[in-house]
């Protein structure tokens, strides 16, 4: 093996890890915010225009409840809880590729990009949740969660499961190209399947079984259970799932970046 | 001191592995010497400033670096686009643990790098000479044992060579400079000793005129 460091750097490698976290974090804040023109607002209108959207069509079928839950709250806290997953892989997936130029400096390595990214994007849609759920308060209609740390083990399970998979693309992305593609046609189906704009409750027994497999629609379900008491989940909802496919994914994503780090950064 | 111990060094490429760029390169660059790279273009000379600087690592080998070893200046590495110069400037105070000191460390490099008001525009908007320029003011704004630079001054115009020429004479007390540029003047000008770059090795010259002289006997006489 070729040995690297023999010079060791008096500040100590966890306050360094935390100092390139946090310029990074603030550099991607910076990007994220003033990219283009208005870039900010964007940033709200686009969830909130696809949430208004939502409910403007299930008002139209009149549904106004759905398992027991008002429909606004089910259709924000979803909707939420899926970005919370879809955000944070997509801008994890590209964290590598759009930070090349910053591996000249030896303390950023890849996996940094990626892990920052995605607490940049925790972030962002925990504010906008907020935003939506303060929204609908002015509107007169009360969505504030009866239980907001299971809504929060809920957000969090789906955020680790964006950072796992996010961790594991970042690096097939950079070492097979034509992997993206193929990674996009899986995802682009899970906001179908993940309960997000119909009940999976709804769906007969051998097909909802198939479905459960998917450890996203646990989250999905469990935020929403954490919103309204009285909301009839599928049954089966093992938020534990979720956790530990969330887990292994993390746990894999981080061996990847370990292992193909000096290959990562060669490009 | 920097330890290059029979290094190897080939990339990947789209159909497989390349040929080797570096075969079996070791020298010893003992404290304060400053050190010019020789050698025509793909003789591999960023190559082998990249290893020394810990971006890529060796195919086979080892290099062991007992010193404070700056990042790579040269062709824009380290400074995104998008991001103004004063933006980029504290990203990479950020990064050196200078979270207090800011200010000083940032006034310090708009003053070296002399850009104007084109401090605070994209770094996309500047001219090669530009960035290099910031680039200088940005690795000397931290105390390194050694600076690496990539053709870092040969962008520059001559009253910037001249600046930067002018600083590290002042640091050569405490620090060196290993550098890979194809102006002769600018490496007599910064270096004493020389490293000749040729078919995959490197030979060390403890005058850097005498590489010169090796890497232009080399080249065909007409």
């Amino acid at each position: 093996m070729t040995k690297h460091y023999s010079y060791q750097n008096p500040r100590g490698h966890w306050a360094i890890a935390f100092m390139v976290w946090k310029a990074l974090f603030l550099r991607e804040a910076v990007t994220r915010i003033s990219r283009k023109r208005a870039a900010w607002a964007w940033l709200l209108f686009d969830p909130v225009i696809h949430v208004v959207f939502m409910i403007v069509m299930f008002t139209a079928i009149r549904m106004r409840e759905v398992g027991g839950m008002d429909m606004q709250a089910w259709l924000i806290f979803g909707l939420m809880a899926f970005s919370m997953f879809s955000q944070s892989s997509n801008q994890c997936k590209n964290a590598i590729s759009a930070n090349t130029a910053l591996f000249t400096y030896r303390q950023v390595k890849p996996v940094d990009t990626v892990l920052v990214r995605a607490a940049l994007e925790g972030l962002l849609v925990i504010v906008i949740t907020l935003i939506l759920v303060g929204g609908s308060l002015l509107f007169g209609t009360d969505i504030i969660p009866e239980d907001p740390l299971r809504c929060l083990a809920g957000f969090f399970g789906l955020w680790l499961m964006g950072l796992g998979y996010g961790l594991i693309t970042s690096v097939a992305i950079n070492m097979i190209p034509e992997s993206g593609k193929v990674l996009d046609m899986i995802t682009a189906p899970l906001y179908m399947v993940s309960g997000v704009i119909f009940p999976l409750g709804q769906i007969p027994p051998p097909y909802q079984d198939w479905l459960l497999y998917n450890p996203l629609a646990h989250g999905v379900e469990t935020v929403r259970a954490g919103v309204s008491g009285f909301y009839h989940h599928f049954p089966n909802l093992d938020l534990a799932y979720l956790y530990q496919c969330a887990l292994f994914a993390v746990f894999l994503g981080l061996a990847l970046h370990r292992r193909f780090e000096a290959k990562l950064i060669a490009q | 001191m920097i330890r290059v111990e029979d290094v190897y060094k080939r990339y990947q490429t789209d159909h497989g592995p390349g040929k080797w760029v570096l075969q079996g390169v070791s020298f010893v660059i003992p404290p304060k010497v400053s050190v010019g790279l020789i050698g025509g273009n793909g003789a591999g000379k960023s190559t082998l400033l990249r290893l020394i600087g810990g971006i890529d690592q060796p195919s086979r080998g080892r290099i062991e670096r007992r010193c404070r070893v700056s990042w790579p200046m040269g062709f824009g590495g380290g400074l995104q686009g998008s991001l103004t110069g004063r933006q980029n400037a504290k990203f990479v105070c950020r990064i050196h643990g200078h979270e207090e000191d800011i200010a000083e460390k940032i006034h310090s490099i708009e003053t070296f790098a002399e850009l104007g008001d084109a401090f605070d525009e994209p770094i996309k908007t500047y001219s090669s000479g530009m960035r290099s320029r910031l680039q200088f003011g940005l690795s000397l704004a931290f105390e390194f044992d050694v600076y690496i630079s990539d053709e870092a001054t040969s962008t520059g115009d001559a009253a910037f060579r001249k600046k930067a020429s002018t600083a590290f004479k002042q640091l050569i007390d405490s620090a060196s400079i290993i550098m890979a540029a194809h102006s002769e003047s600018t490496l007599k000008e910064f270096c004493t000793a020389g490293i000749w770059l040729h078919k995959g090795t490197a030979q060390w010259f403890d005058n850097v005129q005498d590489a010169l002289s090796a890497y232009k006997a080399s080249l065909p006489k007409r």
